[in-house]
């Protein structure tokens, strides 16, 4: 199998697994733009991608496109409000990102037909209709194995509950497992937050660390009962070496490692990542989190927000849930830019479908993927403008169409990652990272 | 309105046979009307409504999800989906929208033709041209005065060729469909069939039926015509050379299905697994649990020539049967105390036990479930009803249970790729309406379940088939129709399901999603496999042992010839990852210390009856958390890192390993090294270490009489062998 620098993975594993100490952290966070030669397809792309995934399906018509002038049982109870940008509204409880809307972009035209979790959330996620036949990546898997340079941390980490809705949808599809994210299920606005298993077992000395690794690539060398030639069975001695060498990487570099610790943080800049009812927002300190992680070197977060999925009551979830939202992504911006990090960062808020557009008894909200809209920030996206437009009730597009396909294809180029490529299944097919769809043009700078 | 006829021709499977295609294709031809495009035209006869118009408006999209066939329409016009409803669809063409989708004065201004030729506006665009056949027939069917009177039913579709092997990708060749009615007469549709490939990316077909295949192997292209749907399969040998292995070993009648397959693709298969390889597989796959050094050297030693039947006799009536069994079982039932509470699930856990213990046979033990009333903390399958939280959700739990379909697209709008309509979802979920879920299990006076569409209460429905009256006990129906043995579904989705559990791969993958637009890759092996577990009474064991003893069963998992890439014909057994309680006690097994469940005596973990059971390892392990069906290898952190991190720096096996009164402090004691490394490979691998294992290990391990140092260098070996790629397996 080669990966996206022609390098086989077996050589791979060869040059980057053995020297468990051979890597530098400076090495690795000073590299070169991750998608190598296929950047140069557009002259700006985003080395990395913060994904912060509202898990259920908020709401289009009380986020980015509220219809104030639709009756009232369309309308529900929140009013527009105007931002920084000439001409573009959003939800009142979106005070502090009114603020910064001119670092934004917002889609209000993106459709879909799949209006089951599962199933839309598939398609969101990797821009392919869900197929009987084959599970496709997510695009932080794809990133992972488009990262063309080693990583002391993983190259692609998913922070939220484990829960989803979205449930696979995460994972690493027809690629390899190794491409599969790194999950923290921990809850980092808990005081007592940190990453599992990270440090050192008391008494286990590093000699012995080390031995443990060469004895284990011994036992399967020395084998003959599995085999070794298919790399494509459930059990495969080289993505087990693979995983083991990832981990080894890990708890080796003490820098790494430090990625994960949030007080390091100063107060005042973890509060500006939003607090309900005086305590941290577990949204807010996963996207603080997400900073330090991309800051250190991980290619691709995704961080999970819970509890979208409003069938009733929708307005007192959202009173709690959009200023959240509102703060977290507000600071991420503008943290994101203050370090210089903001202009090779996508920044991209979504769930997998909108709802909708008529309250129903129990005043909540139902699953609408006829429209919904996105939210877009930082690398090479034409901030401080909307893109499409949905009928004054919200029921579908009537200008500028976009399909998850034309989204992924567009989220693609701007990670300078070819959706034309094609990468091999299991099965030995050759499969397209994203076939067809259009770049949403106008969202490029 | 479907017959049980009709539903059984969906699923049931042509006969494998040496089907000479291009004959049957010029039969065709001479017993119908030899036009590619039909009825009408020719002048023989006046085309009709169910049997010539809904065609057209299948093969042109019309009816299809995204167009008139979505559950709310589109422009004002509601289709049944694929023309599942003829009746409809005529009331709706017919006779709604004051009559001006038809005008039998003037055929040519019905708005049926106007607008799909789009010689005014049509949000679909252009679907018939005046001049094609399509246009002609409805133009005629109106002109003749657009009734609804048909002539003949379809009975059969006639295809050929069912299966073809072809020599080259460069070859074509030409599908041919017939409908076989009852008034005995055929007729060539292969004009109106609509053809998809199951992956487009390897065969392509035409809108007439022809073919072209775009990559070698296997693949199939699913027909429908009407109501009915079948399957053509397409191979191109994955080489031009013919395979090394000439002769195959065939043990039962599974073989000779896999072999067939086989000879078509000139796949070589890979020869019997060594008696060290078979003993470890069966003892996992049956019972969970690694064979004792004792028990493996028994075996090797045995020198009758049944003792791979015997073994597997024996092993059947060992306890730890029970236990592996069960726990995939409450997998698959989503046994776990949150929902159920401890009582509840325990007693669950309980009946279930014993089902598996007493082999009973799965049809009465699926009746029993869904019949089961009662104190869910004394009746154990009283609980079957709680899982769910209402009627909906045991539609689903039912139908992809039992049924192996998912039923859940139904609930909003017609299920696009299969033939579930709402009435189906809506109309089972009313079967468990009047359930109350409560600890005491019982039925009620009243509970309706409301239909999206009229908005009001569905009727209950036998999905696919008939209404059934709410007061009628419509559980009970749906029971005896669920178990009865001409039903397409149960059956075949249990063996399927076995079948993926002993094989690592379903005939069917999804395993529940069982569809004519899914087809098995054996479709043959899987209705022999069906008929035989019928006519066996539904007997799981026997099932095992029939899969079991069969060659592609016992293979070894080692490429040989040109087979290193096959992960679906079972040219070589597929290796799979030790399930997550598995795991947890073969690491149990080596160390010899027994994991902690808090709380309980239990110190196996296949023996667990709830999934609220706190356990990391099993956690980290991926195991299924039964609030949703769990298919295997679907979770995020599974093979994941903070997996492979809790091996190197946590507790769960680090502890065992340090533990004093562990087998390998044990065995340090008083044993030479070369006989413990011997004892550990017997222990994980069951088998003695090769003389290059063993020598590369006794010069490894050396530690000059340094006890500290040999206790160190023996848990790091250890350790590793926990970890290596052999002991996770089952190979």
């Amino acid at each position: 199998m080669k990966r996206c620098d022609g390098v086989h993975r077996r050589e791979f594993l060869r040059v980057g697994g053995i020297p468990l100490l051979g890597l530098s952290l400076g090495s690795v966070l000073s590299g070169p733009t991750w998608a190598g030669n296929l950047a140069n397809r557009r002259r700006i792309t985003a080395r990395n991608c913060i994904l912060i995934w509202l898990d259920g399906g908020p709401s289009h018509m009380d986020t980015f496109d509220l219809k104030p002038d639709a009756p009232s049982e369309v309308r529900g109870e929140l009013r527009p409000i105007a931002t920084n940008v000439d001409g573009m509204q959003i939800s009142q409880h979106f005070e502090q990102l009114a603020k910064t809307a001119d670092k934004i972009c917002v889609i209000r035209s993106l459709t879909s037909e799949l209006g089951v979790h599962g199933l839309g959330s598939q398609y969101v996620l990797t821009g392919h209709k869900p197929s009987p036949v084959l599970q496709y990546p997510s695009f932080g898997s794809v990133a992972a194995r488009c990262s063309d340079q080693p990583s002391l941390l993983p190259p692609y980490i998913t922070v939220g509950e484990q829960q989803l809705q979205a449930g696979s949808s995460l994972g690493s599809g027809y690629l390899p497992d190794t491409y599969s994210p790194f999950a923290i299920e921990a809850d980092p606005s808990r005081p007592e937050f940190r990453v599992r298993d990270l440090d050192m077992r008391r008494g286990m000395t590093l000699e012995s660390l080390q031995r443990r690794r060469e004895f284990l690539n011994a036992l399967d060398q020395l084998s003959d009962q599995v085999e070794k030639s298919a790399i494509q069975d459930g059990v495969d001695a080289a993505a087990n070496q693979d995983a083991f060498g990832r981990a080894y990487r890990l708890i080796l570099s003490e820098q790494a490692k430090q990625a994960f610790d949030l007080t390091a943080e100063p107060g005042a800049l973890r509060d500006r990542y939003g607090k309900i009812y005086n305590r941290r927002s577990r949204v807010g300190q996963s996207c603080l989190l997400a900073r330090r992680l991309i800051e250190a070197g991980c290619r691709f977060v995704t961080v999970t927000d819970s509890g979208w999925d409003m069938h009733g009551g929708i307005y007192q979830a959202l009173q709690r849930k959009l200023p959240a939202l509102d703060q977290a992504i507000s600071a991420l911006i503008g943290d994101l830019d203050q370090r210089g990090l903001l202009s090779e960062t996508l920044v991209l808020v979504l769930g997998e479908f909108g709802r909708t557009p008529r309250l129903n008894a129990a005043a909540g909200r139902d699953h609408w993927p006829r429209a919904f809209s996105a939210m877009m920030a930082g690398g090479p996206v034409k901030t401080g403008q909307v893109i499409g437009t949905t009928d004054p009730r919200g029921y579908q597009p009537v200008d500028r169409p976009v399909s998850p396909t034309d989204l992924a294809r567009t989220v693609y180029e701007m990670l300078g990652i070819d959706p034309d490529r094609k990468f091999l299944t299991d099965g030995g097919r050759p499969v397209m990272v994203s076939p067809g769809g259009q770049t949403i043009d106008e969202c490029l700078a | 309105m479907k017959s049980s006829i009709e539903v059984c021709r969906q699923y049931a499977v042509r006969p494998v046979t040496a089907i000479r295609h291009v004959a049957v294709a010029a039969l065709i031809w001479m017993l119908g009307w030899g036009g590619s495009w039909a009825a009408a035209s020719d002048g023989l006869s006046i085309p009709e409504f169910k049997n010539d118009v809904v065609p057209v408006l299948t093969k042109s999209g019309c009816n299809s999800a995204a167009c008139h066939g979505a559950a709310i329409g589109r422009g004002g016009l509601r289709l049944s989906l694929l023309g599942y409803d003829p009746e409809h669809d005529y009331q709706q063409l017919v006779n709604q929208f004051k009559g001006r989708r038809v005008n039998v004065a003037d055929p040519e201004k019905s708005l049926m033709l106007l607008k799909p030729s789009r010689q005014i506006r049509h949000g679909g665009g252009r679907r018939l041209a005046i001049d094609q056949p399509g246009y002609e027939i409805v133009r005629q069917w109106i002109a003749a005065g657009a009734d609804m009177a048909a002539r003949r039913n379809v009975v059969d579709l006639i295809v050929a060729p069912a299966e073809i092997t072809l020599e080259s990708l460069d070859e074509q060749f030409q599908i041919s469909i017939a409908a076989k009615y009852d008034d005995g007469s055929t007729r060539d549709v292969t004009r109106w069939t609509v053809f998809e490939p199951s992956d487009r990316a390897a065969v392509r077909c035409d809108s007439g039926g022809k073919v072209t295949v775009l990559r070698r192997g296997q693949s199939s292209l699913m027909v429908r015509f009407l109501g009915f749907v079948d399957c053509v399969t397409v191979t191109v040998p994955l080489t031009d050379q013919p395979p090394a292995t000439a002769s195959r070993p065939a043990s039962n009648y599974i073989d000779e299905h896999i072999n067939r397959v086989l000879d078509r693709l000139r796949l070589d298969h890979s020869p019997k697994s060594n008696d060290a390889t078979f003993v470890r597989r069966i003892y996992l796959d049956l019972i969970g649990t690694l064979p004792t050094p004792a028990e493996t050297k028994k075996f090797l030693h045995d020198s009758s020539p049944d003792k791979r039947d015997e073994l597997v006799e024996r092993l059947m009536q060992r306890s730890e049967f029970v236990d592996h069994w069960s726990y995939k079982w409450s997998d698959l039932l989503r046994i776990e105390s949150r929902r159920l509470g401890e009582t509840g699930a325990s007693a669950f856990h309980q009946w279930l036990r014993q089902q598996i213990a007493d082999n009973r046979p799965l049809d009465e033990f699926a009746n029993e479930l869904l019949s089961a009333r009662g104190d869910a903390h004394a009746t154990g399958a009283a609980n079957f009803h709680r899982v769910p939280m209402d009627a909906r959700q045991q539609a689903e739990y039912v139908s992809q249970v039992f049924l192996g379909i998912r039923l859940q697209c139904a609930n909003c709008h017609n299920h696009p790729l299969d033939r579930w309509s709402q009435d189906d979802y809506h109309g089972l979920a009313a079967v468990f309406a009047r359930i109350d879920r409560g600890q005491v299990v019982k039925i009620d006076e009243r509970g309706e379940v409301i239909h999206p569409t009229t908005g009001k209460a569905a009727k209950p429905r036998i999905p696919g088939e008939i209404f059934l009256d709410q007061s009628d006990n419509p559980r009970q129906k749906l029971a005896e129709w669920m178990t009865d043995e001409t039903n397409p579904f149960f059956a075949r989705n249990l063996v399927n399901r076995v079948w993926r559990e002993m094989m690592g791969r379903g005939l069917v993958e999804p395993v529940d999603d069982h569809r004519p637009t899914n087809p098995p890759t054996h479709p043959a092996l899987l209705a022999a496999l069906h008929k035989d577990f019928i006519e066996n009474q539904f007997n799981l064991r026997q099932l095992i042992q029939t899969i079991v003893q069969s060659e592609a069963y016992q293979r070894s998992g080692l490429a040989s010839g040109n087979n290193h890439n096959d992960q679906t014909f079972y040219a070589r057994s597929i290796s799979r990852r030790l399930s997550p309680p598995v795991m947890v006690d073969a690491v149990s097994a080596v160390t010899g210390i027994a994991e902690q469940f808090a709380g309980l005596d239990a110190t196996r973990a296949i023996s667990l009856g709830d999934s609220q059971i706190r356990s990391l390892p099993l956690d980290l392990l991926g195991r299924c958390r039964r609030d949703s069906s769990c298919t295997p290898n679907q979770g995020t952190s599974g093979d994941g890192l903070p997996l492979t991190l809790h091996i190197i720096n946590g507790s769960w096996i680090n502890d065992k390993l340090d533990d004093p009164n562990g087998r390998l402090r044990q065995l340090l004691n008083g044993n030479d090294d070369q006989t413990v490394i011997e004892q550990f490979y017997w222990l994980a691998y069951c088998r003695p270490p090769s003389p290059a294992e063993r020598d590369y290990w006794v010069q490894q391990l050396a530690s000059d009489g340094d006890a500290t140092k040999r206790a160190t260098l023996f848990a790091d070996f250890v350790w590793a062998i926990l970890n290596s790629t052999e002991f996770r397996a089952i190979h």
